[in-house]
């Protein structure tokens, strides 16, 4: 079957040209059709979405956008939607990750999407968020009003599922019209997402634009980039130096480069009752999604002087690893995935002098190193390093000269430490800390990468505290 | 064994006309065991694989060493301040760790070498007029390709053969006069280079608006690739350039495959087409792997490539590369590196982190 990513407000779908990109993970054979666009198409599209974002979204309250957003989110979440349906069916076959995997993540990833947590999104960054719909009294005196961008850029990459929901839904929050670029590797979930907003809203079939280049084309970059007033853009560093490099500078660029993010696991977590348990939660992170997420560990720090010692604990997570890969097996590999986890697992035994053990296949993998400086990326696909410590203060400064790197810690813990350790480790570059097994599942309006989600979007407009009173000596009943 | 044996017997073996699969097959086993004894980093690591000369009956069982390992393991059975040469890897790659390989005595490398050269890319010549475009030995001693050319220039090249890369760079007025020479003379010439050398050239004589059209018979060898120091470009387009530039059919293009952790090198026929069809002497044979489990991937799947070097008989005979590629009749396409991909999802992968830590 042939799906078509994209929506193109403003355009003849028949007038463009297309390309196909082939997915064939999960014994599956699916086509899925992207437009080709110029420069004079991403151009016309853009002022339609300019111009229907003025008429339609920029006039709702808030409170309306929350409700479309949650009726998207609603029928998601029902397995029977047919949305839903092609989510469960097609993006197996499109990512590779596991179905059973994919099935839950999403559910519990679109919960974080749903009315009160979308309040919740709003009330991170606006104090009031009636601000988003006109003048509310500043602290400082006088008023002011946020207004969000009449065109929003975002160019997503990867394929972890969904992600692009998170500029979606921020951009929508501050009432801005979309033109996102969804990446190769997975060019189906946005437009889905947009398509099914408009059918719950046909106002915002034109507000909302979905399409694809080849990543790097400059053409199509350059032209959505000078039409945009704020730019989300999603990859690694190259990449982003790239995109940034064709944005007009009176464009506010957004960058999320990539990420490592590492846990913490102290001795009061590795008793008898609690330490196997503490294990399962560490493995889980370390295999949804097969550690691509910003937020997914790469080394995990473990505390001697438990009930288990840190070389123990490496046992217990390959166990619980194994046990995983049994109930949600990892996703096929590349030749060049898996070159990069043989080269990862030698250079761990051989230059790291760690000892690793993995199964046959490389479904999983965990070196250990008793003593070592400890901080380094994995191998990705579900490898990673298990480093003993005498005491976990130690670890902050081991990754602090990644500062610029880092992202979620996932801490197991007593209070006390947890409060100490995050504050160390955020003053060493740490923008996230997580519970054990929650790393992978930020909750909703969360700091993404320590920055504010949609103030960061939005142009504050004020009226100075004495233009009220100078108006007021202007009013027909001034005396 | 001692290794005046090895080494006796390594000479007879490559000097041979051919060998079949047992006679490989001995040879190979004959030198697992020796570096197995004489090496105690390659024992431990052939140990902590379960492989021993008791339980390896096939050079396929050999357990492959990764490139990686040649920067940290010394991978010698002689003592490593008696080497005669230690050909290191360019360290241009990430971390300044360079892989070596320890030579203690060349006689047999350069004996590999000139078998090969000589019915690979000599084209049924003893000598022919030719020049390196490389440093001299002199200039890059730790060189393995440095070495190679040398050894061309040396034992296959006509009175006047040398080297046109000094420590300033390219001596491109010279190159325009032996070209010319070349072109007066009507007798085969061979422009013997690191593939971004070549790149340089085709640049500068675009530039200048040049072109030669070399004799019948003469011969372009192109190695490494081009490493971040020229364009970089698609394999048709650079031996296109080559042919144009030169007069050089692209059959008459060879790119050899070589690497610091082999004594021998693998040749192509020509690049008429690409990817070229490259294969190794009697004394070396390329197997395509899965990377993790060491297997060979069924004929006409992309794996990794392993090759197995009887020449290496100091280090290994057996390494795996990080090289992709693809079993075809005749011998292996190569496919460019394997590992280094980008992570799929937002994650970093190694390449990245060692980038940006780098400039953190």
């Amino acid at each position: 079957m042939a799906e078509r990513a994209c929506h193109l407000p403003g355009l003849n779908p028949d007038a463009l040209q297309w390309e196909t990109l082939r997915f064939d993970q999960a014994g599956r054979d699916i086509s899925v059709q992207v437009p080709v666009l110029t420069t004079a198409d991403m151009g016309a599209m853009a002022a339609h979405v300019r111009a229907h974002t003025g008429q339609y979204l920029a006039q709702y309250p808030v409170a309306r956008v929350i409700d479309i957003i949650d009726r998207a989110i609603a029928r998601l979440l029902d397995r029977t939607d047919p949305y839903r349906r092609r989510m469960e069916d097609l993006l197996p076959a499109i990512t590779g990750y596991d179905r059973e995997m994919l099935r839950l993540g999403l559910t519990e990833y679109l919960k974080s999407f749903r009315k009160p947590e979308l309040k919740r999104f709003l009330a991170e960054d606006f104090p009031n968020p009636a601000i988003l719909d006109d003048f509310q009294p500043l602290p400082k005196g006088g008023y002011g009003r946020a207004f969000g961008p009449e065109v929003l850029a975002h160019i997503w990459a990867g394929n972890v599922p969904g992600l692009p929901l998170w500029s979606l839904v921020s951009g929508l929050l501050v009432k801005s019209g979309t033109i996102g670029k969804v990446p190769s590797a997975e060019p189906m979930f946005a437009t889905w997402f947009a398509e099914l907003l408009a059918e719950i809203e046909p106002e915002l079939a034109d507000c909302i634009a979905i399409a694809w280049w080849k990543g790097g084309t400059e053409e199509a970059e350059t032209a959505l980039l000078s039409e945009a007033d704020v730019a989300f853009a999603f990859g690694g560093n190259e990449a982003l130096a790239e995109i940034q490099s064709r944005a007009p500078i009176t464009t506010r660029f957004l960058a999320y480069g990539h990420k490592v993010s590492f846990s913490l696991i102290g001795r009061e977590a590795l008793d008898a009752a609690k330490a196997s348990a503490t294990a399962k939660l560490a493995a889980y992170d370390v295999a949804r999604y097969d550690q691509q997420g910003c937020y997914s560990p790469h080394v995990i720090f473990v505390e001697a002087g438990g009930g288990a010692a840190p070389r123990q604990f490496a046992q217990y997570l390959a166990h619980e690893l194994a046990a995983l890969e049994r109930k949600f097996p990892r996703r096929p590999l590349s030749i060049s995935e898996a070159a990069s986890i043989a080269a990862w697992r030698n250079a761990e035994e051989i230059s790291a002098g760690a000892d690793v053990v993995g199964d046959a296949d490389g479904a999983w993998s965990v070196s250990f190193l008793e003593s070592a400086d400890g901080f380094g990326p994995s191998g990705l696909n579900r490898t990673v390093r298990v480093v003993a410590v005498d005491d976990l203060a130690s670890v902050p400064a081991r990754a602090a000269p990644y500062k610029r790197l880092l992202q979620t810690v996932g801490i197991a813990a007593a209070p006390e430490r947890l409060f100490l350790l995050s504050e160390a480790l955020g003053a060493a570059g740490v923008t996230r800390i997580a519970a054990l097994g929650d790393m992978t599942a930020p909750e909703a309006g969360w700091h993404h990468d320590g920055r504010y989600n949609l103030s960061d979007l939005v142009r504050i407009v004020e009226i100075d505290g004495r233009a009220q009173a100078a108006a007021d000596r202007l009013a027909p009943y001034a005396d | 064994m001692n290794q005046d044996v090895i080494v006796s017997g390594l000479l007879d073996f490559i000097s041979a006309d051919g060998a079949d699969d047992a006679a490989f097959n001995d040879m190979a086993l004959t030198l697992f065991a020796y570096q197995f004894e004489n090496n105690a980093p390659f024992q431990k690591f052939a140990r902590a694989r379960g492989k021993t000369p008791r339980t390896v009956k096939s050079w396929t069982d050999i357990p492959a060493v990764p490139i990686n390992a040649f920067k940290t393991m010394d991978l010698t059975c002689t003592p490593i301040a008696e080497a005669e040469a230690v050909f290191m890897t360019s360290g241009t790659t990430l971390g300044s760790v360079r892989g070596k390989s320890y030579h203690p005595v060349l006689d047999v490398y350069d004996a590999s070498m000139r078998r090969n050269f000589r019915d690979r890319f000599m084209g049924g010549r003893d000598r022919m007029r030719m020049d390196i475009l490389f440093p001299s030995p002199a200039l890059m001693p730790n060189s393995s390709l440095a070495h190679y050319l040398n050894l061309a220039a040396k034992d296959f090249g006509l009175h006047g053969s040398g080297h046109l890369v000094c420590a300033r760079g390219i001596e491109f007025s010279r190159l325009y006069e032996n070209l010319a020479e070349a072109e007066r003379t009507g007798a085969p010439y061979a422009l013997l280079g690191a593939s971004f050398s070549l790149v340089h050239v085709l640049d500068e004589m675009a530039r200048i608006g040049h072109r030669v059209q070399l004799p019948p018979g003469s011969r372009i060898l192109d190695t490494g690739g081009f490493k971040g120091q020229s364009r970089e470009l698609e394999p048709d387009e650079f031996y296109d350039g080559l042919a144009e530039a030169f007069g050089v059919p692209r059959s008459h293009c060879i790119n050899m495959y070589g690497m610091t952790e082999l004594s021998s090198q693998f040749y192509d026929h020509g690049n008429a087409a690409c990817p070229s069809v490259k294969s190794g002497p009697h004394w070396l044979r390329a197997r395509v792997v899965n990377p993790l489990t060491g297997a060979s991937v069924p004929d006409g799947e992309t794996g990794v490539l392993a090759h197995t070097d009887l020449a290496h008989f100091n280090i290994c005979t057996t390494i795996l590369t990080e090289d992709a590629g693809i079993a075809v009749d005749g011998g292996f396409q190569l496919l460019g590196r394997a590992a280094g991909n980008a992570a799929q999802g937002c994650s970093m992968a190694i390449d990245e982190f060692l980038k940006a830590a780098g400039a953190a």
